[in-house]
């Protein structure tokens, strides 16, 4: 051991370091490092592969809803051309659905 | 017995400007980049793991799932800070979740003629005798004050760069290391007695 050390000690201690790095040796580094990198490979496909699925997808996705853009644009022009509010001269020349009453026809016949 | 009593080797230290183009180039997928940075901190994440798991399986496995987090989280790295702080704090989250998941313990009893003391045919068998009593000790320790004494007395880290490991203030690092050291020197002192 080497000298008592003092309470909070800023220095390692090279003796208990050593004997610690001892106890907790890990072994083969080379092998761990070659499955780390084994492992990283593995996330880094998988990773890909999701993108590829969630570019696939995002494709797709677009072409529909270009597809619902067009269809939506589509029935809402028809819509707007059956039941829309029509326009001052399509009021004026577009026959009654109704006949006038006799009482209107006659006040403005006699009104001067 | 008596381990060698030569200083830590300062653990893992590359300089900044390398490690920040290692961490760029991994981050931009090249395999090798990440490669060169396992390699360099298998050894100090693997021991930290091991002194929060004990069980040495478990912790290469919580090691590499702290590497692998790395990887995934690079975009994050704060390329302005320290690397090894950083990656240590993913290896050291891995195990602490990695026991917590553990619900059966898988740590090897002791072998009580070592831990007694008992016969010592040779220098090997002490020095695993010594280790495990020091495993033991370190074992008994809470978990925060296991991974302080071993990033500043086997791995060389400031209080400074532990404090950003585990997330405490500086003083605190201090504290939890010299109640450490305090707890482990009396394992090894009671070592040299019984020697």
């Amino acid at each position: 051991m080497t000298q008592e050390p003092l309470p909070f000690d800023h220095r390692p201690d090279p003796v208990l370091g050593a004997a610690l790095r001892q106890a907790l040796d890990p072994g083969d580094a080379a092998a761990f490092v070659a499955v780390v990198l084994a492992r990283a490979d593995e996330t880094r496909a998988f990773a890909g592969s999701w993108h590829g699925v969630l570019a696939r997808w995002a494709r797709v996705g677009l072409g529909a809803a270009v597809l619902l853009a067009l269809a939506g644009g589509y029935l809402v022009e028809r819509a707007g051309a059956t039941g829309g509010t029509p326009s001052v001269t399509e009021a004026l020349i577009a026959p009654r659905a109704q006949a006038p009453e006799v009482e209107v026809v006659l006040a403005s016949v006699l009104e001067p | 017995m008596k381990p060698d009593s030569q200083p830590p080797a300062p653990a893992a230290r590359i300089p900044q400007q390398d490690e920040t183009a290692l961490v760029a180039r991994a981050r931009a997928g090249d395999h090798a980049a990440f490669g060169a940075l396992a390699e360099r901190y298998a050894g100090v994440a693997r021991r930290v793991a091991r002194a929060v798991l004990g069980d040495p399986d478990d912790a290469d496995d919580a090691a590499q799932d702290g590497f692998l987090s790395a990887l995934v989280k690079l975009e994050q790295y704060d390329p302005r800070r320290p690397f090894g702080p950083w990656l240590l704090r993913i290896v050291a989250n891995a195990a602490t979740d990695r026991r917590r998941r553990r619900t059966v313990r898988r740590v090897e009893p002791l072998d009580p003629g070592l831990v007694a003391g008992g016969t010592r045919p040779d220098a090997a068998t002490e020095r695993r005798a010594l280790s495990e009593r020091l495993r033991q000790a370190l074992a008994e320790l809470p978990e925060r004050r296991r991974i302080a004494v071993v990033l500043f007395d086997v791995e060389g880290y400031s209080h400074a760069e532990i404090a950003a490991v585990l997330g405490i203030p500086e003083g605190t690092v201090r504290s939890e290391v010299f109640h450490a050291r305090r707890r482990l020197r009396v394992s090894l002192a009671d070592w040299k007695g019984e020697g």
